[in-house]
């Protein structure tokens, strides 16, 4: 768990570049695509319902022409029908016989037929009620009634106060037996005795009155007819018909020849959008509400936007990602491989891949890391030359004293006669220095260096006698072994000059051997031994007395760190009267079968 | 501003295919519901127009109930005016386009000529799918147009003379005194009711032409010659005695005058009038006053003294026709497995609706047979069906009621005292006028 963690917090980390440019353009991405829809959706909304608004305003005053045509047609019909002189005869006058009493219904009817000719389009019905119960209905289907109907009804007895004056009422659909309707009426009197003769009633359905307006309306676009108290007279919304909202009339405030734009009311307690138009001659108002949410949410498919920006934006992400992905990869990947460079020695060059830039970038580390390890190599393989013309210089100064004590030392013997170890003193002196001056390699095998340093100690030992003994302990697996050339020998020198001197007697051990992957070559003394905290180079110095000039402990030291790298080399371990023990370590290197050959002189 | 005004009306350009796209589909909607014979659903949509809901609509209501065919149909009854249903019928078919009107239209008798004759290729004939020979004659003559029958029979108009049984007595009369009886009996009878009850014998309105139309038919006569458009009035021997027989009766003071059909109903539900002369479609109404029952009976209608003169005529009524356009096999179908040929159907029409069809084997159910408390016991219904056998056949015309405008106008000069010859010859000038 805690690993993932882990994972995913170095993730985050090795692709920070990543993230900050995708983070950038995704939230940039949705804000431009929220907000550019919030604000065009809030502009073309308001747009549009500016010219709702302006188109319903004509539409309000279209229906309140269309209710003032058929106010106009009804006041023209109650005239009409109040002048018609021969109708009032016909009702005021007692008939004498059934005849005439035919004949007076049969004017009546006659008469009224044409002024309803006018009435019959706008499928409004004609009816009217003489004093004495005679009853004409223009158009029995439309409204069922009778006079005893008529007389009990509240609005007749309502016209009765009023005489001369035109009324209008809304019939509930319970009173007036079938279907709502709106009656404007009028009762007739006699000028001269007052006496009201007969009511008139111009009768329409609510559903014919509704067809003035609602070619105009929708679900979302309400129109409704509503009287002073907030009765709904009338509505394209059917459930709402003979409800009252009085909340919704107080909006009119009671003036009469009024218009007005409420843009936020509440009907039936709903938040609407209300026009309203009085109508005078009706004395009612007529309102358009107009519901904002719902035209809104039906102008603009809510769904469909929200789709179509959320593709958008995941087109976007995703193009980005793969954008800002294909940049920002290679700069992560050669991050990453040059973070691990140091492990591969600067060695492994960078890949070259994803855009122009990253594979620029890579080619020119590469070509900076690949100048650079020449560069390196050239100062190496230098400095290896150096060391090698060095040695090959060193080898070369054989010290003239070396060469004059053992001659002295020849010559003595060969006075005293002991011709032998004349001879074999000379020949170990020819030796070494046929080894010394003649191979110029850089490593021999252990065999080789084990006869130079034999050829030395016997030489050492024929000038200052045999009171340092050497023994040599050789590991016969080393034997093949390869070492860098001459390394015992400054170290025997030491020991044979700077171990003994107090001391005059003592042993040497050489030992060689190896371990699983090191051979390890020891020369140990019994002698003085030597303070270390002074530091063993005052001794290692080159000698008078030693075989070569400049080839002291020192330069072995450095020999074999050149050669074989840090973990390798020489390391002391003395205390006054103890001895010192001289340990090198080196790897374990064989001599492959052709180096056994005798090598050229 | 601008800026704000192009990008606003760029959104709303790309919205509007949306909207305007889903406004097209609910008007394809609407037209599909109004149905044009285009099949949805199970069977095929067959639409009828018909007007009252208590009658003729509550008819094909059990008629789809009882429909047992094997084309499946989906019957969409709309109810409409009948001023309307004929408005949009003469709309529709004199422009020639079918499209919109229904596949089953239910018309009144006397206006079937006009439609048959003015729009002889839009309705289809029936003749293949009912047997003419079931139905009431004078029916068959009514619904048929050259030799081809296009309307299936509805209900009969079949007449009756109901009358108070109380007011009878009070005169010193019976119901046998008023059966199979001439008008000028009935006005002498209603002399002595009124004599004897203050009662009026009957309501007129004189603007209603009914009582005329009732009574020239009832001696097989009608306002047109046999060929239905040449006009018969002036040698009417028949319409001559009506006119007669009218202005005596308003002269004896035997007719409480009415103006409209309230006032015609409340004159007998109010027993102000002994007598209702009238088609079978009243009895309802009749029965609507229940004090009234046991005091009803229900006669024979009086004849007119004239040559052919019969104690029964008709009143009203209506038929199915089929129109000429997709669905019209599926229309008859229904029509004639239902009202041209289930006899159970016309049970069922008669006790639940009060409708007496003119289909002769569906009207000697058992239904027919039962007998009436509220008339005394009496079996009506089959003395209405007894009588409907013997309606005389005429041909209605094309235009009975444009001729009824014109005789009311001649009635009341006649009543005022006008020569009836002159009246007469003066109504047949301005019909000819009108027609030709």
């Amino acid at each position: 768990m805690k690993g993932s963690i882990g994972r995913i917090n170095e993730w985050f980390h090795r692709n920070g570049i990543f993230l900050k440019a995708f983070g950038v353009t995704f939230s940039s991405v949705v804000l431009v695509a929220v907000l550019i829809t919030v604000s065009t959706l809030r502009l073309s909304i308001d747009y549009f319902m500016e010219t709702f608004t302006i188109t319903n305003e004509r539409i309000v005053n279209q229906s309140k022409e269309r209710f003032e045509y058929y106010s106009n047609v009804v006041l023209d019909t109650i005239y009409s029908t109040e002048n018609n002189v021969r109708i009032k005869r016909a009702i005021i006058e007692e008939q004498a016989s059934s005849v005439l009493h035919a004949s007076a219904f049969y004017d009546v009817v006659n008469e009224l037929e044409q002024i309803h000719a006018r009435l019959q389009p706008e499928s409004a019905d004609l009816v009217l009620m003489g004093e004495n119960g005679a009853l004409y209905n223009m158009n029995y289907a439309y409204w069922p009634v009778s006079s005893g109907y008529l007389q009990g009804l509240d609005f007749t007895k309502q016209l009765s106060l009023n005489p001369g004056m035109i009324q209008y009422a809304s019939i509930g659909p319970d009173e007036a037996g079938g279907e709502r309707v709106i009656v404007a009426g009028k009762a007739f009197k006699e000028r001269s005795s007052e006496r009201i003769y007969a009511y008139i009633y111009i009768v329409i359905r609510e559903s014919d009155i509704r067809r003035f307006y609602e070619g105009y309306t929708s679900e979302e676009n309400i129109m409704l007819l509503m009287n002073r108290n907030g009765e709904i007279l009338s509505s394209n919304r059917t459930d709402w018909i003979g409800d009252e909202d009085a909340a919704a009339a107080a909006i009119f405030g009671g003036e009469a020849g009024t218009s007005g734009n409420v843009p936020a009311a509440t009907v039936k307690g709903q938040p609407y959008q209300l026009l309203y138009e009085y109508i005078p001659v009706l004395d009612i108002y007529l309102v358009n509400l107009v519901d904002r949410m719902s035209i809104a949410s039906q102008l603009v498919n809510m769904q469909e936007l929200v789709l179509i920006v959320a593709w958008i934006v995941l087109i976007a992400t995703i193009l980005s990602w793969l954008t800002t992905r294909h940049i920002t990869l290679p700069l992560t990947r050669l991050v990453q491989q040059i973070d691990t460079l140091t492990r591969h020695h600067f060695k492994k060059p960078l890949k070259e891949e994803g855009g122009y830039e990253s594979v620029q970038i890579a080619r020119a580390f590469n070509n900076t890391l690949e100048e650079l390890n020449q560069y390196i190599q050239v100062v190496v393989a230098s400095q290896k030359k150096q060391k090698e013309a060095e040695l090959q210089a060193l080898q070369h100064q054989i010290n003239p004293h070396f060469l004059y004590n053992t001659l002295t030392t020849v010559k003595f013997m060969v006075d005293k006669g002991d011709a032998d170890k004349a001879i074999e003193t000379i020949h170990a002196l020819t030796g070494l220095l046929q080894n010394t001056l003649g191979d110029i390699s850089e490593t021999v095998t252990v065999e080789k260096e084990l006869s130079y340093t034999r050829d030395y100690v016997l030489i050492n030992q024929a000038r200052y006698g045999d009171r340092i003994q050497v023994n040599y302990f050789i590991d016969e697996q080393c034997r093949n072994c390869l070492v860098p050339k001459l390394f015992l020998q400054p170290m025997i020198e030491n020991a044979f000059f700077h171990g003994f001197n107090r001391k005059k007697a003592g042993y040497i051990q050489i030992m060689v051997y190896r371990t699983q992957q090191q051979l390890i070559c020891e020369v140990a003394d019994d002698g003085d031994g030597m303070d270390m905290e002074k530091g063993w180079t005052q001794h290692a110095q080159e000698g008078r007395k030693g075989l070569l000039k400049g080839i002291g402990i020192r330069n072995v030291q450095e020999r074999i760190a050149l050669m074989y790298g840090d973990g390798y080399g020489v390391a002391f371990d003395s205390a006054p009267g103890r001895g010192t023990k001289v340990k090198v370590t080196l790897p374990l290197l064989e001599a492959e079968p052709k180096q056994f050959q005798p090598e050229k002189t | 501003m601008k800026k704000r005004l192009f990008i606003a009306i760029l959104l709303l350009t790309m919205l509007l295919p949306a909207c305007s796209g889903k406004k097209t589909e609910t008007n394809a909607d609407a037209g599909s519901a109004k149905g044009d014979g285009a099949g949805t659903g199970a069977g095929t949509t067959v639409t009828a127009w018909a007007w009252d809901p208590n009658f003729n609509i509550r008819a094909l209501e059990l008629a789809e109930e009882a429909y047992k065919g094997e084309i499946a149909v989906n019957l969409e009854i709309v109810e409409n005016a009948q001023s309307d249903i004929v408005q949009r019928l003469n709309t529709a078919l004199s422009s020639g386009t079918p499209k919109g009107l229904p596949n089953i239209v239910l018309i009144e008798d006397y206006r079937a000529q006009s439609f048959l004759k003015s729009y002889p290729d839009a309705f289809y004939p029936l003749t293949g799918h009912i047997d003419a020979d079931d139905f009431a004659n004078y029916k068959i003559e009514a619904t048929s147009h050259d030799g081809e029958v296009y309307g299936l029979p509805f209900d009969t108009g079949v007449t009756g003379l109901y009358v108070r049984v109380d007011y009878l007595e009070a005169a010193g009369l019976t119901v046998g005194d008023m059966t199979n009886v001439t008008w000028q009996e009935y006005i002498a009878i209603g002399k002595q009711v009124k004599e004897a009850t203050g009662k009026q014998m009957l309501s007129l309105n004189p603007n209603d032409f009914n009582f005329v139309r009732m009574m020239v038919q009832s001696a097989g006569q009608w306002y047109f010659e046999e060929d239905g458009s040449t006009p018969n009035l002036e040698h009417n021997e028949a319409l001559k005695e009506i006119f007669r027989v009218y202005k005596a009766m308003l002269d004896a003071d035997i007719v409480k005058l009415n103006s409209d059909w309230s006032q015609f109903v409340a004159a007998f539900n109010s027993g102000d009038v002994a007598t209702v002369p009238t088609g079978n479609w009243i009895t309802p109404s009749v029965k609507a006053e229940a004090s009234q029952a046991g005091q009803w009976r229900v006669v024979s209608l009086p004849r007119l003294q004239t040559e052919g003169g019969l104690n029964v005529s008709n009143l009203g009524g209506s038929s199915w026709y089929v129109l000429n356009q997709d669905g019209k096999e599926a229309a008859a179908a229904f029509l004639a497995d239902t009202f041209g040929s289930n006899v159970d159907f016309y049970n069922t029409l008669l006790a639940d609706v009060g409708a007496i069809g003119t289909y002769k084997p569906g009207i000697a159910g058992d239904a027919f047979d039962q007998s009436d408390d509220f008339f005394g016991g009496q079996k009506i219904y089959s003395d209405f069906t007894s009588w409907m056998a013997d309606i005389p056949a005429v041909n209605y015309g094309i235009h009975t009621y444009a001729i009824d405008d014109i005789l009311k106008v001649e009635m009341q000069k006649y009543l005022k005292g006008e020569d009836l010859d002159t009246v007469m010859a003066s109504a047949q000038a301005q019909a000819e006028m009108q027609l030709r």
